[in-house]
């Protein structure tokens, strides 16, 4: 009984089933290095490097697919020495349809080469820059859940016979592989550049005064600054040049971001430095205009720089390319356009100083652009107008400017972008 | 935004539709790069259909207007509407930057 349930097997099956579990090893085994890392360096290299050994090949490459250039570029070259794998990442890159890579990127098929000196889709180009002889190749497209993603090639193995079928199933998990890879490099870059603009809007509050509030005398000052970006381009300073002086700067920074943070920096020392000792602000500025002279990328502030005398009320302002501001006084709103000189950092330039005699209860309201150039959703802008009425029918409220800006993030709500807005209210006590 | 550029009389022109802001500038950026790469003598900026700009569109000629100074380049702005003019006055832009009503005035002045 026992001997007739067995079964002859013959030999070649059985070498076959051998093989065949062989190879299930070597894909588990290649699945198993493909999914055990995130780092996209890593992993190329890893799987190259096995393939390269299991293929007993003389180099691997893939190239990568740009899609903003529609063309194929060397990402990872292994061989055998070193130069030409520099060489080909380098300089080479091939459009769609050039050379075998070419043709099996825009195929979405791979192709198998026994001669590729008597093989006329060849691109001996790059041959002919690395000075590497190819003699066989096989090239397999990469594609993964989002389409190509480049294109694998095996150049002079010295397999008689391997599976195509496997090494399809490979290219497909490996490319699966790299686009998880590619995913988490960006996710750590954006992590990366969401931390640099925490350390920068950090930094940019270091340089805004500690306190919102500064009273000296019968002068009160109090600043609202909300930054739209994490990083914004709104910036105020509160300083006593001398005894008996406040000085109130308000200003606006081309762009936003961490160029707009480091700039704004700059500016906030350059400027405590320039206003020591000074009782008119058109020198401040002045100096000011030629210490951001040399701004990169066209930066540029806009600015009012406000002196008031602690004890009579006297102030003098200058502007530089920088909105109008509000007076508060006699029950009436006045909209006041200093003479002005163009915004600081552009062009040499003088910046003219004007005189102002505030009375008791007087207020002065500064500001950026952001207040009146608040955008709604369905794209207008709430307009100065509306802004210097919104004032007057709130002309007695005590907190003013918590209603302005209220009022402006009303009229905001939904907008997809909001701008920065600073608000500075100056007010004076009146003569002891 | 979009940019078209033209050739009146020669002469390039930079024709410029919709917001040049924050988003928008770099693509200008690279557009005004060029033209100061090649060392054109006279750049002129059509405004005639921008809607709006912001400090970071203006800081973008402000970096181009400072390039072409550099060799000795013009950039004129030409057909600025009514409310982007009323910043640049304000702004005090138009001690800046050359502006002129048409491509023709900003060619025979």
């Amino acid at each position: 009984m026992a001997e007739e349930s067995l079964v002859s097997v013959p030999a070649e099956y059985l070498q076959k089933l051998e093989k065949k579990v062989e190879r299930l090893y070597t894909f588990i085994e290649i699945t198993e290095i493909i999914s055990s890392t995130h780092d996209l360096d890593v992993l190329m290299n890893l799987v190259m490097e096995r393939t390269k050994k299991e293929m007993e090949a003389e180099a691997c490459s893939i190239l990568f697919y740009n899609k903003a250039t529609n063309k194929l570029e060397f990402e990872v070259a292994l061989c055998e020495d070193d130069s030409t794998c520099t060489l080909l990442k380098k300089t080479i890159t091939l459009d769609m349809g050039q050379g075998i890579a070419g043709w099996v990127a825009e195929k979405l098929e791979p192709i198998i080469i026994d001669d590729a000196a008597s093989d006329t889709r060849f691109f001996s180009g790059v041959d002919q820059q690395t000075g590497f002889i190819t003699k066989n190749l096989i090239a397999l497209p990469l594609v993964g859940r989002t389409g190509l993603i480049g294109v694998a090639e095996i150049i002079n193995h010295n397999r008689s016979s391997y599976d195509l079928e496997m090494l399809q199933l490979l290219c497909r998990q490996f490319a699966v592989a790299i686009e998880n890879a590619l995913l988490y490099r960006e996710s750590i870059q954006r992590e990366r550049l969401k931390q640099e603009l925490e350390i920068a809007a950090v930094l940019q509050k270091s340089f805004l005064p500690e306190s919102p509030y500064f009273s000296k005398g019968q002068v009160s000052l109090s600043a609202v600054n909300i930054s739209a970006a994490k990083v914004g381009g709104d910036l105020y300073d509160f300083i006593e040049p001398v005894g008996g002086k406040v000085g109130v700067l308000i200003g606006d920074v081309s762009g936003k971001g961490v160029s707009a943070a480091l700039y704004m920096a700059k500016i906030v020392s350059d400027f405590r430095y320039a206003a020591r000792l000074q009782i008119s602000p058109s020198p401040v500025l002045h100096e000011l205009n030629s210490q951001l002279s040399r701004s990169p990328r066209g930066m540029f502030l806009t600015a009012v720089y406000m002196i008031i005398d602690t004890e009579t009320g006297h102030a003098e302002a200058s502007s530089a390319g920088h909105p109008p501001f509000l007076w508060l006084g006699g029950g009436q709103v006045r909209t006041v356009a200093l003479p002005s000189g163009p915004p600081l950092g552009i062009i040499p330039s003088e910046y003219p100083s004007s005189s102002m005699q505030l009375d008791k209860g007087d207020r002065i309201l500064l500001f950026t652009d952001g207040l009146f150039d608040a955008k709604n959703s369905s794209g207008s802008r709430i307009g100065m107008e509306d802004i210097v009425r919104f004032t007057e029918n709130n002309y007695h409220e005590a907190d003013l400017v918590g209603r302005l800006i209220d009022h402006i993030q009303d009229f905001a709500t939904g907008a997809d972008k909001a701008d920065d807005v600073t608000i500075v209210e100056v007010k004076w006590g009146g003569l002891p | 935004m979009k940019i078209i550029i033209t050739s009146n009389s020669g002469h390039d022109v930079l024709a410029i539709s919709g917001e040049v802001d924050m988003d928008t500038s770099p693509e200008l950026r690279t557009h005004l790069l060029e033209f100061i790469h090649k060392r054109t003598p006279l750049l002129l900026i059509d405004f005639r259909e921008v809607s709006y700009i912001d400090s970071s569109g203006i800081a973008t000629f402000v970096e181009g207007l400072k390039g072409m100074m550099v060799y000795g380049g013009k950039l004129k702005f030409v057909a600025i509407p009514e409310k982007i003019g009323e910043i640049f006055s304000f702004a005090k832009l138009d001690r800046v930057f050359e502006i002129y009503g048409s491509i023709e005035d900003a060619l025979h002045r």
